[in-house]
């Protein structure tokens, strides 16, 4: 299961990314699939499910923003988590 | 060549700036238009890029960093930006084209100059003092004339303009690299800097700092919301449209990291001493009129003079026969040479970089001084 972190902005999820890689967490910037994307093309961060918490903490910390989570359970696409 | 002119483009670059450009046309493609390997390190490149000039600028964060082909580009953003038909709006009399061209194309503006004489500080504030106390929409300022390398006193006319709430835009041109350059301390509006003098990028670069999201100039693809007919409300994106030039970037973030290692107190007291050298040298040849400031730090590293009976033009170009390349003429600030008193023949400008040396310069006055 993964999870991934959408952002407003490639910029953005590049930086999620970085902070996230600085922090010892895995971390990939990808395209948003199109169902969580309604207004098209943008971008999120993907991380394993293992570290989300970890991962909160550093977007946490790092203030730095992101527009939500989103988890991909197999067979029922992509739904947002309530944190 | 002796080249001292590197107010209008730095020629020689760091080696590093070389070696980046070609590496990036080897090995990236479009940013934001993919996460594939060529896509993922053009973005890469342009993130850290971001991040490397709001370290440098004070910029609180790197998508405020917008990427412009030049300072003039970033200007007409800038200016677009914040002035309306019919605003009030200020300038230093040391603006180039840059600022007064897109004043021009926007109608029933009412501009006003404060005029101070060269390498007068205290004067000019004085008079931007008195200007402020009447209604004023945006205040248009250059850091360093690109004529005459007057330093204008920005910290204390950002803090005059703080204090009137007044919008600040900056011209930076000629200051980033050699002068400390300070959105957050200045609290500007928008700070317009080219890529290719002193941050050493090449040609076709340039930065924005941003405090706020602007009117785009262009409009166009972001790889961003792309189902919204506008353009996104968000920084850098809002601004940025089209294709960026990837290899430029690259080239001007070495050019950026080569500052942060050489240091810019370090390359502005070696431009000051070449300036010291240039200016005594000039004083001593006969029939010159040399443009120079009492004290030092009221230049950077750019020298105007005249030559006696002879046209700034013919200067430029019998020294360019020998092997010197200067700019002479009006230097696309007409309203600089109003202010120096210049105007009828424009002037001969040297400008330094951090690879000119003091041989060169005594090289330049030997050949200057045969002229005659």
């Amino acid at each position: 299961m993964v999870y991934l972190i959408m952002c407003r902005s490639l910029t953005y999820a590049q930086r999620v990314s970085n902070a996230l890689e600085r922090s010892g967490i895995p971390a990939r910037v990808l395209r948003s699939p199109g169902e969580i994307s309604p207004a098209g093309c943008s971008y999120s961060v993907k991380i394993a499910a293992r570290n989300l918490a970890r991962a909160l903490t550093v977007l946490k910390e790092t203030g730095l923003p992101y527009l939500g989570i989103y988890v991909n359970t197999a067979g029922y696409g992509y739904r947002e988590v309530e944190l | 060549m002796i080249y001292l002119d590197s107010a209008a483009t730095t020629y020689q670059k760091p080696s590093s700036v070389y070696k980046a450009v070609r590496e990036a046309m080897a090995s990236m493609t479009s940013p934001g238009r993919g996460t594939y390997g060529p896509a993922a390190r053009a973005s890469r490149t342009l993130l850290a890029c971001r991040e490397e000039a709001a370290a440098l600028f004070q910029v609180e964060e790197p998508e405020g960093v917008v990427l412009t082909f030049n300072a003039t580009h970033g200007l007409n953003i800038a200016i677009h930006s914040l002035v309306k038909p019919g605003a009030n709006v200020l300038l230093s009399g040391y603006e180039h084209n840059a600022v007064t061209r897109p004043l021009a194309s926007i109608p029933d503006l009412h501009v006003e100059v404060v005029r101070a004489p060269l390498f007068c500080p205290s004067l000019f504030l004085e008079e931007l003092r008195r200007r402020l106390n009447h209604p004023v929409d945006v205040v248009i300022c250059t850091h360093v004339s690109n004529v005459f390398g007057y330093v204008l006193p920005m910290e204390e006319i950002a803090a005059l303009c703080r204090r009137r709430q007044v919008p600040l835009i900056v011209d930076a041109s000629q200051s980033a690299g050699i002068l400390p350059v300070r959105l957050a301390d200045w609290g500007a509006a928008f700070v317009a800097m080219p890529g290719h003098k002193g941050l050493y990028g090449p040609q076709g670069t340039g930065l924005l700092l941003c405090s706020q999201p602007g009117q785009p100039l262009l409009a166009g693809g972001t790889g961003s919301l792309s189902r919204q007919a506008e353009m996104p409300d968000f920084l850098p994106d809002r601004l940025e449209a089209g294709t960026h030039n990837v290899p430029g970037v690259a080239g001007l973030l070495a050019g950026l990291r080569f500052l942060r290692r050489r240091g810019i107190a370090s390359l502005l007291r070696h431009e000051q001493a070449l300036v010291r050298q240039t200016v005594e040298g000039l004083r001593r040849l006969s029939g010159v009129q040399v443009y120079a400031a009492e004290e030092k730090d009221c230049q950077s590293g750019v020298v105007s003079f005249r030559l006696t009976g002879r046209d700034p033009g013919w200067v430029a170009e019998a020294l360019a026969q020998r092997g010197i390349a200067v700019r002479a003429g009006l230097h696309c600030a007409p309203l600089a040479h109003a202010s120096g008193g210049t105007e009828a023949t424009g002037t001969v400008r040297v400008s330094f970089s951090a690879f000119n040396t003091a041989q060169e310069v005594e090289r330049f006055l030997r050949t200057l001084g045969r002229l005659r």
